[in-house]
């Protein structure tokens, strides 16, 4: 039996060994210049958060009421003391938009964290129930899905009162349906496919068959839903800012700032433009990265 | 065959119309939608100005100034003691008639008399009139200016002759007579809707003798009139139309202005101002504003219940920086309650200067531990005494972070704010005033123990005896010497006490286009049209 094996190995040309995964995925995605592009905006953008008490030139809540609305370095009479300029309070631009970053990326990370792992566990249970849960579970989705996502934002915030954690609260409500969706989906076309019929004549529970066998082959879609999902919650909860009902002043948080800058539109207009450019490139960078992990994890899209 | 011959004629008619006169609309880009259209109900210069076209009162401002003129009174006579009003109402003054879509159609049948005053005067005053529970069935102004307490009574002598009858004699009643809560309706449209069974219908479709008549209203969006051609009780309009188009942002205001889709607009922005006054298109007038923006303590609920702590607050915040930076110099920073301008302004009052460490003492003086946490509401809304509340409350915030306290800033949708702050929900709050009579008790009652009550216009929910009695004293008094000494004594009292942060006296502009002719700038911060023109 072995030498017939040895045999049969030795008959046929070399088989190339297998290319690790994860060299496999770097290959593909490298091969997309937007994404890598995005990637190193991402990890920038992410460091600054991370970083932002020591990189940010002040403290993001200090008024200097010496220099109110100080123009940028590059207009006239802007100074370096304040690189990208003063707010309406005379508070730093930069500092501001640099601890802007991190309350953002915050609320996108907590937001696709806390969905993704709601999501996840509600999706296998209405794909492994079936029936009646199946039923409460897809139609209370649909129902979620019904409603415009900011007036449900909305609806939320003003029931629970403006807050950080309550546009976290609201934010992730209203993406939720978009992972139960996909992970039920997935998980039900897994299930009726060979390889779990034989995991449950082998025995296995249905934790462990849920989890450890069809988890894992729904993984891929659910990464890049996770990945755009962090631009949309970043978004969402701009816009709550923007309406008032989301980070309550003096936190500094890009939409919030977007809002209080408005009046400035036509006499000081960079404090309008600078947290909406923040807005855009980083939410266009998890785009591209998103589109890149797209490119590189779905198999239906790799290149052969 | 007839009715085509009509359609024919009329089409006819219109083009010759069209042809010979354009058919002028005044277009005023406003700041909000109003709650109804019964100033009576109201208390916000918003409601007050959708509702002015439309109303008379017995007595009226002159337009652009606080003179008090004749309005539907003719003429008065006070008898000796200064408590009875004997006045003359004016003969021949028409009605509206209204046309509602889905609503009470009405034609009055009859001209303005007697009977409508004492509807006015009894919706307001007697609690079992039909409709005194109507639309909330709160009157605000009418409680705050002590009517009910005042009001002996209001007969009518004849038709055309009305006594008002005062429990005490009353100085600043002739001016209180013109406010906007005195608006008088037609008692006939109330009749006639009490017959329908549709009373709501009396506060969203409104009949007056104004000068322009109401057409229709769209929340959030429009407000039409059309000029009454029969009225004569005051100015006549020499426009056809004007129409309110509701634009709540500012800067979408400033848009249409330049783009002449409104000639008139609301409250603009200090931040616009320089750029509008270069514009050839536009006029920008302005004026001192007789207000004020104040900083509310609710003295009920405790630390604030202590003088020490109102004071060190007074100390902890740098009012020039607000004038300088949210008002952009367009106003000065305010000492007492009433602006410099106004008769009984008392000059030896010094206020309070910026110093945090006289504040820090006086906080550890009335035991106060630190960090205190507290309250700061704002107003969602821009008004005339104050552009940015929201802005004046972060530097507020971040001054009172340095003495110790964390402020935590509130709001609320504009209507909810003002009922939950004048049901004391509040620690501190933000707001102001535009006096609408020019007459100092018009400010000073602000402060007095009757708005003090759950619900009441003083914010303080302070009651000081000393300034109460010396308030209620010279409401009574006709000598204005006597009348401005006991307001001088009210300055000081108030001044020590501190119940609130006086902000500042608002520098008010008003912005047109170069084709609106005649519109006279109020100094009660109200928009009239009646007399205005496009030329």
């Amino acid at each position: 039996m072995a030498a017939d094996i040895a045999a049969a190995a030795g008959n046929g040309e070399r088989v190339a060994p297998p290319e690790r995964p994860l060299a496999a995925f770097w290959a593909t995605f490298s091969e997309n210049k937007g994404a890598v592009l995005g990637l190193v905006i991402v990890s920038a953008i992410v460091l600054l958060a991370i970083l932002a008490d020591l990189v940010a030139p002040y403290h993001p809540n200090e008024q200097f009421r010496d220099a109110v609305k100080a123009p940028p370095v590059w207009a006239e009479g802007g100074s370096w003391r304040f690189v990208l300029g003063t707010d309406g309070l005379g508070r730093d631009m930069l500092s501001r938009l640099i601890h802007g970053a991190r309350i953002s990326l915050f609320i996108g990370v907590s937001v696709m964290c806390v969905s993704f792992v709601l999501g996840v566990a509600i999706g296998l249970a209405s794909a492994h129930f079936g029936g009646v849960v199946d039923v409460i579970i897809t139609r209370t989705m649909d129902l979620i899905m019904a409603v415009p996502g900011l007036v449900l934002a909305i609806l939320v915030v003003a029931v629970l009162g403006p807050s950080l954690p309550n546009t976290i609260v609201a934010v992730t409500l209203v993406s939720l349906p978009r992972y139960v969706r996909l992970v039920r989906a997935s998980a039900l076309a897994e299930l009726s496919k060979d390889y779990v019929t034989a995991a449950r004549v082998a025995g296995v529970g249905p934790l462990r068959l849920m989890l450890a066998t069809v988890l894992p082959n729904c993984l891929a879609p659910l990464i890049i839903q996770a990945a755009l999902g962090v631009s949309d919650a970043i978004l969402e909860a701009a816009a709550l800012g923007f309406l008032g009902l989301g980070a309550q002043p003096p936190i500094s948080e890009w939409g919030t700032m977007l809002a209080d800058a408005r009046e400035f539109i036509r006499s000081n207009p960079w404090l309008v433009t600078l947290p909406g450019l923040a807005i855009l490139i980083t939410v266009i960078s998890i785009n591209l990265l998103g589109d890149g992990l797209r490119d590189a994890l779905d198999p239906k899209m790799r290149r052969s | 065959m007839k009715s085509l011959a009509l359609a024919g004629m009329s089409l006819a008619a219109l083009l010759a119309g069209s042809a010979a006169l354009q058919a002028k609309t005044l277009v005023y880009c406003s700041e909000g939608s109003p709650e109804n259209f019964s100033p009576a109900l109201n208390t916000t210069g918003t409601s007050f100005d959708a509702a002015r076209p439309i109303y008379n009162k017995l007595t009226e401002f002159e337009r652009g100034s606080t003179k008090v003129v004749p309005g539907l009174a003719e003429s008065w006579t006070v008898s000796e003691d200064s408590k009875v009003f004997t006045f003359k109402l004016k003969k021949g003054v028409k009605f509206h008639s209204v046309r509602p879509q889905g609503g009470v159609a009405f034609t009055p049948t009859r001209d303005f008399n007697a009977d409508d005053v004492l509807f006015a005067f009894n919706r307001q005053g007697d609690e079992k009139h039909p409709f005194h529970k109507i639309s909330g069935g709160k009157y605000d102004y009418y409680s705050d200016m002590d009517m009910p307490k005042n009001v002996k009574s209001v007969e009518k002598v004849d038709d055309y002759t009305v006594r008002l009858t005062l429990n005490e004699p009353n100085a600043p009643i002739l001016a209180n007579l013109a406010m906007d809560f005195m608006a008088i309706p037609s008692a006939e449209y109330a009749a006639a809707l009490q017959k329908a069974g549709k009373l709501e219908q009396f506060d969203q479709v409104p009949v007056g003798t104004g000068p322009f008549s109401f057409v229709a209203y769209q929340k959030d969006a429009v407000i039409r009139f059309k000029a009454f051609e029969a009225h004569t009780a005051t100015e006549k309009a020499k426009v056809d139309d004007l129409v309110y188009a509701i634009t709540p942002d500012p800067t979408a205001r400033y848009s249409k202005l330049k783009a002449g889709e409104c000639h008139f607009m609301a409250y603009p922005r200090p931040a616009d101002l320089p750029e509008m006054q270069k514009d050839a298109a536009l006029k920008v007038i302005n004026q001192s504003g007789l207000n004020i923006a104040y900083w509310a303590y609710n003295v009920q609920k405790p630390p604030f219940d202590k003088k020490e702590v109102r004071q060190a607050l007074n100390y902890a915040i740098d009012k020039n920086a607000i004038i300088r930076d949210v008002y952009l110099g367009a106003g000065q920073a305010a000492v007492n309650l009433i602006p410099p301008t106004m008769w009984s302004y008392n000059t030896a009052v010094k206020g309070y200067p910026f110093d945090q460490a006289k504040a820090k003492e006086l906080l550890a003086k009335a035991g106060v531990t630190t960090p205190l946490d507290i309250d700061l509401w704002y107003m969602p809304v821009q008004r005339p005494y104050n552009p940015n509340a929201k802005r004046i409350a972060e530097m507020m915030q971040a001054d009172l972070a340095k003495v110790g306290i964390n402020a935590k800033l509130v709001t609320f949708e504009w209507g909810e704010y003002r009922k939950r702050a004048q049901q004391g929900e509040h620690t501190t709050a933000q707001l102001g005033w535009t006096g609408d009579n020019g007459d100092p008790d018009n400010f000073f009652f602000l402060r007095g123990c009757s708005g003090a009550r759950p619900g009441g216009q003083n914010l303080t929910k302070w009651c000081n005896k000393d300034y109460d009695d010396r308030l209620i004293k010279a409401r009574g008094m006709s000598n204005q010497e006597a009348r401005a000494k006991l307001y001088e004594e009210m300055q000081v009292i108030e001044n020590e006490e501190a119940p609130d942060l006086k902000i500042a006296h608002s520098v008010v502009y008003e912005v047109m286009r170069k084709e609106v002719e005649g519109y006279k700038q109020s100094p009660l911060g109200d928009h009239r049209f009646n007399g205005v023109e496009l030329k």
